[in-house]
This record gives structure tokens, C-alpha cells and sequence, in this order.
């Protein structure tokens, strides 16, 4: 089964999305902060989907993400931002590195459920 | 629920010609006078009670000797609460000594109420809030809180003004602010036990594990606050200051005591979350401390075109 991976410095964010996820009948890892997301998808091609905070310690969620097409060479990890930001320049500058959408926190799983499992597949 | 700021004072002050003309100044300036007995003064002044200052009559406390040690053990205790003292003769504080004189912010006299206004202004009211500001930052917060606490019913009471440092509750989480319009920190105190009791985790033996839970939940609390208030007021703008200067903080657990090196006022939001079930309370400060930078006059809140506007918790896809 298709894994997704939740990046997230708040345990209360990984636990509410991942118990979610889990909950629906998906495979769901769990990350830390950018460099440890950054590491599990290297070590795990069987990541299909990342969902992303921004706003983290050791490695923001967009540098994550550039790494990943840049030094990873991964284009073909889905990836979503799931975060507090909704400023015009992030979101630029995560299409820039390749992001397909974009969350505003808080996370209301069964509003995007459907759309998650797609892009998880 | 107003807007409009307020302050709270203790006065200490016994005369009864006077006191009426203090509640009516406080009731037309946004002030909320506190009284206190005269024995639980000092213990009134160690617990928490948001402060912005200290109405005080030369007459308090009986002798003149008594009345200069009130206010000097007063002033040691709380050294950031402004004392007003209201003197009979006359409005000046030049004649007393200088040790007395110390424990003193200004005088007024009952006849010039306008020289109390202009000491609670500059000491209290020093600062201007927008006040699209403080509404915003209320139904921010609201908001997020109503989102994570869903059983819990949400109140607020109207915003006010403190010089207190006293910091409320075991638990609390900081988060720069920086714009160009404001540099400082927002902060958010609460109780340990009253969050792990709603959350249904209070149990005495596993304190020691689960205070993790309570530190995780109102870290996030704090990232949403920050997330929207960004969102609406600072957007994309970095803070202008070029050369990013900083101040220590400073804690004191011992006395619950936190400095941001400066004498500015704090703009503080009481938020109650209440369980209609089970009547437990949870209470929640948010004092915003805006000690590096505060330029209300670049203030703006930022509008979203409706098309870009995506709801919270949906997904937009690229």
C-alpha cells in the first residue's frame, strides 16, 4: 500500500492528522521536522504523498521540499503544504519547487479525504 | 463585549469623600478599581491580578511612618506598578524624601482630577491599539480555540492593559512577532491541570508524563494564533529594522516573574474555556509585549481577494 508521510514539529498535529489517516484505512508515517522528513523519504520509496508543515526547526517544509526534487532527485512524490501560512510568496515559491496544493491549518480531514487518497494512489 | 481597553488599579485609599469621585473617575476612563483589606494586601500583590497601577492616598495606613512603609514594601514587592499618589496639598511629590520619594510615579490632588488622567495616560495608556488589532486578535483566537476545543464553550473578556510580569498558570509559550510595524512577542499562560482535566488526562500519577500533551497542545494553539495573525496583518512584509536588535528576556520561576526588558505596557486578552458538562474552566492569558518595535501609525490589515480566499482546512490544489 502507498504510504504517506506527516511532517510536523507538533506532536498534536502528527497525532490528529496521522490517527486521521490511519483511521481511513491508510499507511501513514511520521516526521519531525524537515531534515528528518527529508531522510525518511530518502530511506522509503514506498512514500507516495507528503504532508508538510512550513514552520519547523533544523529545516523548514519548503527547503524540504526543494531537497527533495533537487538533491533527492524526486519528482514524483506528491507533495502538500499543510501549515498557518497562506502568504502569495510561499505559496510561489512552493509551486516553484513542485507542491500540488496547499492546506491552511487547521486540518478538517473530511473535507480533502478524498483528494488525499488520489494523490496518495 | 467592548473593544475598548481597560486597566485595573488597586486603590488604596480610605477616605470616603474620595471614593466616589475615584469610581467615577475610573468608570470614565477605563479604569476597573480594586479594592483590597488592608492584611491581604501583600498577598493580593503576590497573586496574579493583571495590574496597571496603584492609586494610592498619603493618608493610607494610618501615621505618616506607616503610610511611607506601606508604599515602600509595596514598591519593593511590585517595582513595576506605577504608584499614583493622592496627596492633600498639593500635586508634587518634591517635598518628600528621597527614599519615599522613590516609591513614587507622580501626585495628584482631589481637587485636579486632569493630573491623574495625564499619569494614567502616560503610564497606562501610553500605547495606541488599533482597534482593528485588538478585535482581530480576539476572533483569531476565538476561532482557533473553538477549533481545537470543540465540546468547550469559548468567552472572552474585554482586553485590557497591565505592567503586571507576574506570569499566570505552570505553562507558557512565547512566538516572535516581527513586522514592520511591530517587533516583540506573544505570549499564552495557562494551567497545567485544568487543560489535562478537560482533555480528560488528569490523572495524579501520570502528571509527570502527560504535561508533554499540555506543552504540544499549546504550542500548536500558539502556531495557529501566530499563522492567522500573520495572515492578516503582517503578510508578505518583513520587519523593517535592518539591524534586528534584541533584548534578553528574562525568567525567575521562583517569583513567576518574566522581564522583556522594557517598562512598556502589555496589551493582555483573558479567554475562558468552559465545559457546560462538567463546569470545568480552563483559563487562557495572551499578552502581546511589542518591546522592540511598535509603530501603530504603519499598521494595516491586510485584504484578500475573495477568489484567492480558500477556507481553512480545505485543500487547493496547484
Amino acid at each position: 500500500m502507498a504510504k504517506i508521510l506527516v511532517v510536523d514539529d507538533s506532536s498534536t498535529v502528527r497525532d490528529e492528522v496521522a490517527g486521521f489517516l490511519k483511521k481511513s484505512g491508510l499507511d501513514v508515517a511520521t516526521a519531525v521536522d524537515g531534515k528528518d522528513g527529508l531522510s525518511k523519504i530518502k530511506g522509503d520509496p514506498g512514500i507516495k504523498l507528503v504532508l508538510s508543515d512550513i514552520n519547523m526547526p533544523n529545516m523548514d517544509g519548503l527547503t524540504m521540499v526543494e531537497k527533495i526534487r533537487g538533491e533527492l532527485g524526486n519528482s514524483t512524490v506528491n507533495i502538500i503544504m499543510l501549515t498557518t501560512e497562506s502568504s502569495p510568496s510561499m505559496k510561489e515559491r512552493g509551486k516553484a519547487s513542485g507542491i500540488k496544493g496547499w492546506i491552511v491549518k487547521p486540518f478538517k480531514g473530511d473535507a480533502v479525504l478524498e483528494s488525499i487518497k488520489k494523490l496518495a494512489a | 463585549m467592548s473593544n475598548n481597553l481597560v486597566s485595573k488599579v488597586l486603590v488604596l485609599d480610605d477616605s470616603q469623600m474620595h471614593t466616589e469621585a475615584i469610581k467615577a473617575f475610573c468608570d470614565n476612563n477605563n479604569l476597573i478599581a480594586l479594592k483590597v483589606r488592608k492584611n491581604r494586601l501583600m498577598s493580593v500583590l503576590q497573586s496574579n491580578i493583571d495590574l496597571g497601577a496603584i492609586l494610592y492616598s498619603e493618608n493610607y495606613g494610618g501615621s505618616a511612618r506607616e503610610n511611607a512603609e506601606i508604599a515602600l514594601k509595596i514598591h519593593t514587592c511590585r517595582p513595576e506598578l506605577p504608584i499614583i499618589i493622592r496627596r492633600e496639598s498639593q500635586a508634587t511629590l518634591d517635598d518628600m524624601p528621597e527614599i519615599i520619594r522613590s516609591a513614587f510615579c507622580a501626585a495628584y490632588v482631589a481637587d485636579d482630577m486632569n493630573t491623574l488622567r495625564r499619569v494614567i495616560d502616560e503610564y497606562i495608556f501610553s500605547l495606541v491599539y488599533p482597534n482593528a488589532l485588538v478585535r482581530g486578535i480576539s476572533e483569531i483566537t476565538e476561532t482557533v480555540l473553538a477549533n481545537q476545543f470543540r465540546e468547550l464553550t469559548i468567552s472572552w473578556s474585554t482586553p485590557y492593559i497591565v505592567r503586571d510580569r507576574v506570569i499566570f498558570g505552570e505553562v507558557f509559550s512565547l512566538i516572535p512577532l516581527e513586522s514592520n510595524w511591530c517587533r516583540g512577542y506573544m505570549m499564552l499562560q495557562t494551567e497545567e491541570e485544568p487543560i489535562l482535566d478537560v482533555l480528560g488526562r488528569y490523572s495524579p500519577s501520570d502528571v509527570g508524563t502527560n504535561f508533554r500533551a499540555v506543552n504540544s497542545l499549546l504550542g500548536e494553539i500558539t502556531n495557529l494564533i501566530w499563522g492567522s495573525f500573520k495572515n492578516r496583518y503582517i503578510g508578505d512584509a518583513t520587519s523593517s529594522s535592518g539591524n534586528q536588535i534584541q533584548v534578553p528576556l528574562v525568567v525567575n520561576h521562583k517569583h513567576k516573574y518574566i522581564s522583556f526588558g522594557t517598562e512598556n505596557p502589555q496589551l493582555c486578552f483573558l479567554y475562558t474555556l468552559v465545559d457546560e458538562h462538567t463546569g470545568r474552566t480552563v483559563k487562557l492569558y495572551q499578552r502581546f509585549i511589542f518591546n522592540l518595535n511598535w509603530s501603530p501609525e504603519d499598521f494595516r490589515e491586510i485584504t484578500h481577494d475573495v477568489e484567492e480566499f480558500v477556507d481553512s482546512g480545505e485543500l487547493e490544489l496547484f
